[in-house]
């Protein structure tokens, strides 16, 4: 089996998780892979995303703690730093990752960016537009793909 | 900006320095002391030819530029009291220029210690019997744990590992950080040579010496192939030809082969025009048409007018026209003599795409020449290039048999063929010099292809001598008792041509400036540089640039005497009369 040699840190963290989870994020291993791992995070209250579940996938490489884990959101959504494959633009899971940085500092990161979008940096070049001529209007993009993709209906 | 320009004052102070140092490696090796070492020096033939030019710059080796890095940072860490990896990181930051270190530190030492990452006070890791590796989150005894300078412990085997990882990732690991993502103490090569494997150990040392050269605005790799010196330069000491050790001639500037006396600005651009499609399309215009129809360019290589476009195309058209072949039959004057094409061309409709094509047809032509005879001097300079070589490995050891003359006392043979090098450089850019010198300057053009023409014929003299007379004396199979005519002739020749070609050289970067562009000053300067020859022959020193600058002035040097010159068309008219005898023109 692929999950007989994980490293302790893995283990540590997965039971760390599960046992006293961050608020409004939840992430549990898959059964058949250890290192893969289904999140849900709740749009953050007083944002575009508020009342919406967000799954994403979350995996741990070979390399890591030395690299950064790989995550993606698998929930549509209207975001100018996320694209439509659901890839996220953020520094700590590139070039500024660390490896004292863990997976739940990067869940509350990826729910902090979903309080406050940063248009100067995008991934997603006609979202940010968007949202840097006409914020208002983007916000109510955001909040209707939110109510569309991401309420439980 | 004014601190900008403290920055730059302060390099150039620190410059001076280095000058002073490197002026030590360098003593005994100007012009004049290659010459009395004509009979008895023994070993140190290389290093005396590397160091034949004035010394602005020095060549470094792999060891010297260890040694210098070292020097830098024991003597910023002795006067800012600081460890060595301190003063390591603190050079590299600002790109190893002490002058700056010192600066910045003096200015605002908290801000300089915050942005590096040095913190004033170590912190001890936790006084505890045993820690949490803040990576694998095990717990380990206190003395098998790590920290850097901020105390946040991590074990041996995550250290090893992080630090491994930045290493791969490429010369950022000289920045490298506390693992820690919320502190920004700094990990030198203390934790490093503490902690990392042999083999990143060597890496990051690797990435350490290349810092000191790439990052170093004094400092720049030798841009020759497979080479490992690096040469450091006096910042704003003129002359940029740089001679490696590794007998490659480069800019300081470009980085480019050295381009003397051609600027750094012509040579990319003329750089540029030989890679460029440019001049395909030059051609292509030139030598073709488009097809009236399709519009694919046609080559006419011979033939008739009548053109058919290759399929699908097929379309049938005239060469001289371009019309449609239909049209044309005996209401245009048969086939072979498009008489629509001829009227027209009177009547000026064809001129502007014929012109342009003539024109380009006219540009490219001068362009080839120019850049045939700029690519065979090149490969001639190949060939003298390897001719040195081999002379230097195999033949010098055969003809110091067959004269019975030590090595030592064959040098002057090096000496020529290294001039043959440097002659065929920079007679090699005096085309791109021709090419873009001004096509109505024609008293320049003239004068310039005058000293080209003189300076090709004198290094053909040299390459001669060294070349064939030689071979007599390699081939003879006793001593020969003329071999010290022989050596006579070619270390003069040698003397002759260099003298020739520096001051060529500094006649062409001062821009010709003393040849005026009016033509009767273009006879002058031609007679000027008959005088240019005369003296060669003579005494062997030539000074274009000043034997032309009498040509500005031919008539006023005539006053002594009692005849003098006309302006207007340069006869001497006895001084008593004011107007001029042959074309009355006034005085």
């Amino acid at each position: 089996m692929a999950n007989s040699n994980l490293p302790r840190r893995i283990i540590k963290e997965t039971q760390r998780l599960l046992s006293e989870p961050a608020p409004g994020i939840s992430a549990s291993p898959s059964e058949d892979n250890m290192r893969y791992f289904n999140v849900m995070i709740l749009g953050p209250s007083q944002s575009p995303y508020e009342g919406g579940v967000f799954k994403l996938e979350l995996f741990l490489p070979e390399e890591y703690p030395m690299a950064a884990p790989k995550v993606r959101f698998l929930t549509k959504i209207y975001h100018p730093n996320i694209d439509k494959l659901g890839r996220i633009c953020l520094d700590i899971l590139k070039d500024k990752w660390s490896p004292a940085l863990q997976i739940r500092t990067v869940l509350l990161s990826i729910q902090a960016l979903l309080s406050a979008p940063n248009p100067d940096d995008p991934l997603s070049d006609n979202i940010a537009r968007h949202w840097k001529t006409n914020e208002a209007e983007a916000v109510e993009t955001a909040k209707e793909w939110t109510r569309l993709y991401a309420t439980g209906a | 900006m004014d601190s900008e320009d403290d920055m730059h004052d302060a390099n150039d102070l620190e410059s001076v320095d280095d000058d002073f140092y490197s002026g030590d490696t360098g003593m005994g090796s100007d012009d004049g002391d290659a010459h009395y070492d004509f009979g008895d020096n023994e070993s140190d033939d290389s290093d005396d030819i590397t160091s034949r030019q004035q010394q602005n710059y020095a060549i470094l080796s792999e060891a010297d530029i260890r040694q210098h890095q070292g020097e830098d940072i024991s003597r910023v860490s002795t006067v800012l009291s600081i460890p060595r990896y301190a003063a390591c990181i603190l050079l590299r930051h600002y790109n190893w220029s002490i002058s700056r270190v010192h600066d910045e530190w003096f200015a605002d030492e908290e801000h300089v210690r915050k942005v590096v990452g040095l913190l004033e006070k170590p912190v001890e890791m936790p006084n505890a019997r045993e820690l949490t590796c803040g990576i694998c989150f095990e717990n380990y005894p206190r003395d098998c744990m790590n920290s850097a300078s901020c105390g946040h412990p991590f074990c041996w085997a995550c250290w090893r590992g992080y630090i491994s990882t930045s290493i791969s990732d490429g010369p950022g690991c000289l920045m490298l950080r506390c693992p820690d993502p919320s502190c920004s103490a700094a990990v030198g090569q203390n934790i490093v040579e503490l902690l990392a494997t042999d083999e990143d150990k060597e890496k990051y040392s690797h990435y350490l010496l290349r810092s000191y050269v790439e990052d170093n605005r004094k400092i720049k790799w030798c841009p020759a192939p497979g080479c490992e010196f690096a040469v450091e330069y006096v910042i704003g000491s003129g002359n940029y030809d740089i001679c490696c050790s590794c007998s490659y001639n480069f800019c300081w500037n470009c980085t480019e082969e050295a381009h003397r006396p051609v600027d750094c600005v012509t040579v990319a651009k003329w750089i540029l025009k030989n890679s460029a499609e440019s001049e395909n399309m030059n051609w292509i215009l030139a030598n073709s048409k488009p097809c009236p129809k399709c519009k694919r360019p046609i080559e006419k290589n011979q033939g008739c007018m009548h053109i058919t476009c290759t399929p699908p195309c097929k379309f049938e058209f005239c060469w001289l026209c371009l019309g449609p072949w239909s049209d044309h039959g005996e209401r245009t004057g048969g086939f072979y003599a498009c008489n629509r094409y001829e009227a027209a061309k009177q009547e000026g409709a064809y001129d502007e795409s014929e012109r342009r094509r003539e024109m380009a047809k006219n540009s490219l032509e001068r362009y080839t020449h120019y850049y045939e005879r700029w690519a065979t001097n090149q490969s001639s300079r190949q060939k003298a290039l390897a001719d040195l070589h081999s002379m230097q490995n195999e033949k010098l050891e055969k003809l110091s048999d067959r004269q019975s003359q030590p090595e030592s006392q064959l040098k002057f043979i090096i000496e020529a063929w290294l001039q043959i090098v440097e002659c065929r450089r920079v007679l090699k850019w005096t085309y791109a010099y021709g090419y873009y010198l001004p096509e109505h300057e024609h008293a320049k053009r003239q004068f310039f292809e005058y000293l080209q023409g003189e300076a090709e014929s004198g290094l053909e003299r040299l390459h001669q001598c060294a070349e064939k007379e030689l071979q007599v004396y390699l081939d003879a199979e006793s001593p020969m008792k003329d071999f010290n005519d022989f050596r006579t002739k070619l270390a003069g020749l040698t003397s002759v041509t260099r003298n020739y070609f520096e001051h060529l050289v500094q006649a062409l970067e001062t821009g010709l400036e003393d040849v005026g562009s009016s033509n009767s000053q273009a006879t002058c300067s031609k007679s000027s540089s008959s005088k240019i020859l005369g003296n060669k022959s003579k005494s062997g020193k030539i000074k274009p640039a000043g034997a032309s600058s009498a040509a500005g002035a031919p008539s006023r040097s005539m006053d002594d005497g009692n005849l003098w010159s006309c302006d207007h068309c340069t006869f001497a008219n006895p001084k008593a009369t004011n107007t001029c005898h042959m074309c009355e023109h006034h005085r």
